[in-house]
């Protein structure tokens, strides 16, 4: 292409996108109009001011200066109580009748009930609660498009340990067999 | 005169407009609802069935804004309108014709008329021929909240007790990896439908037991653990009877290892419900429930399927207890991950029209084929009580890993869910004209409060849950068997898990009746 017409061509091509351009920009004013004109937008000093203290926020806490949120644990609370790491109150387990600390309440029951990871069927989570979930027409959420089953979306909490592992300060809990 | 509906304004007309309206009244409008063509995408534009191109009578240009004289349809462009105008006296309104918005010469302004706008959402509409009848759904308002009334079932005071804390704030034990629980249940009790309920005895357990025997019932076991919470005791609670009923309710869930907070939640609602329309022996479906977990957390989600090439749509209406959202920043780059990720920015993502795949074209009942669809979902119907949940779980099917999600998000204490609903979603898609569309829910409030957060930190396999409560104006740290005040900022800057927000009207009335001066009544 000679350079004449290769002028010629980038021109128009500018043109027409300057052109493209232009019927947009105001497309996209003519709709911004509308909606400010209605007031369809009329929270938008509520929503600035609630970023604004959310970034304020986090920037206190990133600054390690602050004498930010102390661990909770290990502290008094409002009430002037202090708790042990891992609750020691005793009662009955309704299962079994063995007295139990509250903070190996969990791990005795799954035992005691026969339930748990080794207690049960090989079966994945997934499976189980979407089937019990379904079957039951519980109050789940049905309409999510691609949400994979809950499974897929689930924080956990706490050690992956094993029931009845030893804690630093406690006493060992006896395995219970249930026969 | 502005007038105002539940969600937007009629702005008063210009001068001119006003004018034209007067001596006009709807002649300009009729002869031009012929020419009005809109696109599937819901985009009108005035057509006048010429095969030629528009042009300016000026200057014969076709580029740039064109307009179309509301009096005697002569077309001008944006540089040449004023000199219509000029010319001919009382040719002050035109129409801009790729957007069908009014517009005035001599304000040099779009302007807006009620009128108008129904003339074109009429044509919008047949275009794309609906001819369903959504059915209304109303918001069951009806919720009795009369604390005044309840018996209150709380005992002597415990003099350790500080008196000057909100009653219902009580520790929880940890049991063993249960910090999931501990989370949603203080988030749960605190939910002014539910703790009312039980704390007004709605569930009788001595009754319960009566009539159904010593079997399994979760209300009975939240209704107690209510009224230990409001015992005015305030030393740690272990809620091990409340972790045996749900285990033997949610037998799959019951092991001593990783739980989900949300998974539980969602678990408790269920099992309130089933014991619910055990009794009542209904089997109504979940939009017309009236177990108190409905009452309270039952709303309507609407699901909008558009046909791509005809604008026909098709819509769908399905309960639900909560949303949950996926983080509107995940599928950016790194590099585009400059800004924050908020949750209006996430309830966007939700209801935005997205266009399904060309692997999953739907079956379209107005051209009989097979189309590409665009599916937009909105709510049509709001609870009392919003639960949103946070998706923060990222899952690879090609690593076979899944990782947490760590990204902050930011809230706001106040939410108007108005953007969201199914009536300014349908609108939006009609133009935002003005007219009343009948998904129009106006008698329910869309404005929100925040009352509880459930945070969580650490990582996916091992980590730990803390429940932010917001009572009387004062943020606790819920923290196992720890309550403690925190500032705002702290709530703030948390990870957020799952956000509990109120009926703003509903907040107010609860703090009230919460307030630690109440008297006390002995049982």
């Amino acid at each position: 292409m000679s350079g004449p017409n290769e002028d010629k061509n980038t021109q128009l091509s500018s043109h027409f996108f300057g052109d493209l351009l232009d019927s947009i920009i105001v497309d996209v004013a003519s709709e911004c109009h509308r909606i400010a004109k209605l007031g369809l937008d009329r929270n938008l000093e509520e929503e600035e001011e609630e970023m604004r203290l959310s970034v304020q926020a986090r920037a206190r806490v990133a600054d390690p200066s602050n004498s930010s949120e102390t661990n909770t644990k290990y502290v008094v609370d409002i009430f002037g109580q202090t708790h042990p790491s891992i609750a020691t109150e005793i009662f009955e387990c309704m299962n079994c009748g063995r007295s139990i600390a509250a903070g190996r309440f969990a791990p005795h029951l799954e035992k005691c009930m026969g339930k748990g990871r080794k207690a049960r069927l090989k079966v994945t989570r997934s499976s189980t609660a979407a089937q019990n979930r379904y079957s039951r027409g519980s109050p789940v959420s049905a309409y999510s498009p691609y949400s994979n089953s809950t499974s897929t979306n689930r924080l956990s909490n706490g050690t992956p340990s094993v029931a009845g592992e030893e804690y630093s300060n406690g006493t060992y809990e006896e395995p219970w067999n249930k026969t | 005169m502005c007038l105002r509906s539940s969600s937007y304004t009629s702005p008063k007309p210009c001068k001119h407009l006003a004018d034209y309206k007067l001596r006009h009244a709807f002649d300009g409008y009729d002869s031009l609802q012929n020419c009005l063509k809109t696109t599937p995408i819901g985009r009108t534009r005035v057509d006048n069935h010429n095969t030629k191109i528009p042009r300016c009578n000026f200057c014969n240009g076709y580029l740039g804004r064109l307009y179309i004289c509301l009096m005697c349809s002569s077309i001008s462009c944006s540089t040449h309108i004023l000199l219509h105008t000029q010319s001919k006296s009382g040719h002050d309104v035109a129409i801009d014709i790729e957007r069908s918005e009014l517009y005035c010469c001599l304000c040099c302004d779009q302007v807006y008329d009620p009128d108008f706008d129904k003339v074109v959402v009429s044509e919008q509409i047949k275009g794309s021929c609906p001819g369903r009848s959504n059915k209304r759904r109303r918001l069951d308002s009806g919720m009795e909240l009369d604390l005044k009334k309840s018996k209150r079932l709380i005992a002597m005071r415990d003099g350790r007790a500080k008196s000057c804390y909100p009653l219902g704030l009580r520790g929880l034990n940890n049991l063993g990896n249960t910090c999931f629980m501990n989370s949603v249940l203080q988030a749960l009790l605190h939910a002014p439908p539910l703790r009312n309920y039980f704390l007004s005895d709605h569930h009788n357990r001595d009754e319960c037991k009566r009539r159904y025997g010593e079997k399994l019932c979760l209300l009975c076991e939240i209704g107690a653990l209510v009224s230990a919470m409001f015992s005015g005791d305030r030393s740690p609670y272990s809620p091990a009877q409340f972790l045996y009923s749900w285990w033997q309710h949610s037998s799959n869930l019951a092991s001593y290892e990783e739980q989900d907070a949300h998974e539980f939640f969602i678990s408790v609602l269920d099992g309130i419900h089933e014991k619910e329309s055990k009794v009542r022996n209904s089997s109504k479906d979940d939009g017309d429930c009236q177990c108190i977990a409905h009452r309270a957390f039952s709303g309507s989600l609407r699901s909008d399927v558009t046909c791509t090439i005809c604008g026909f749509t098709s819509t769908t209406y399905d309960p639900c207890v909560d949303v949950s959202l996926n983080l509107d920043t995940v599928n950016l780059s790194a590099a585009e991950k400059t800004g924050l990720s908020t949750l209006s920015g996430c309830l966007n993502l939700f209801t935005r029209a997205e266009r399904l795949g060309s692997d999953s074209k739907l079956h379209c009942q107005n051209c009989q084929e097979l189309r590409d669809t665009s599916k937009q979902l909105s709510i049509s119907r709001l609870p009392l009580v919003l639960c949103l949940h946070i998706k923060r779980f990222e899952h690879s099917l090609i690593q076979k890993t899944s990782r947490k999600i760590d990204q902050y998000l930011q809230f706001p204490f106040a939410l108007d869910m108005t953007p969201y609903l199914s009536s300014s979603i349908v609108r939006s898609r009609f133009g935002n004209r003005i007219f009343a569309f009948e998904c129009e829910n106006s008698d329910s409030s869309a404005e929100y409060e925040i009352f509880a957060v459930i945070a969580h930190s650490g990582m996916l396999e091992s980590g730990h849950y803390v429940t932010y409560l917001h009572v009387n104006n004062q943020w606790y740290k819920c923290d196992d068997a720890w309550i403690c005040e925190v500032d705002e900022g702290i709530v703030r800057a948390s990870q957020c898990y799952m956000l509990f927000y109120v009926q703003k009207l509903l907040y107010h009335k609860a703090n009230k009746d919460l307030s630690c001066n109440a008297s006390v009544e002995s049982r």
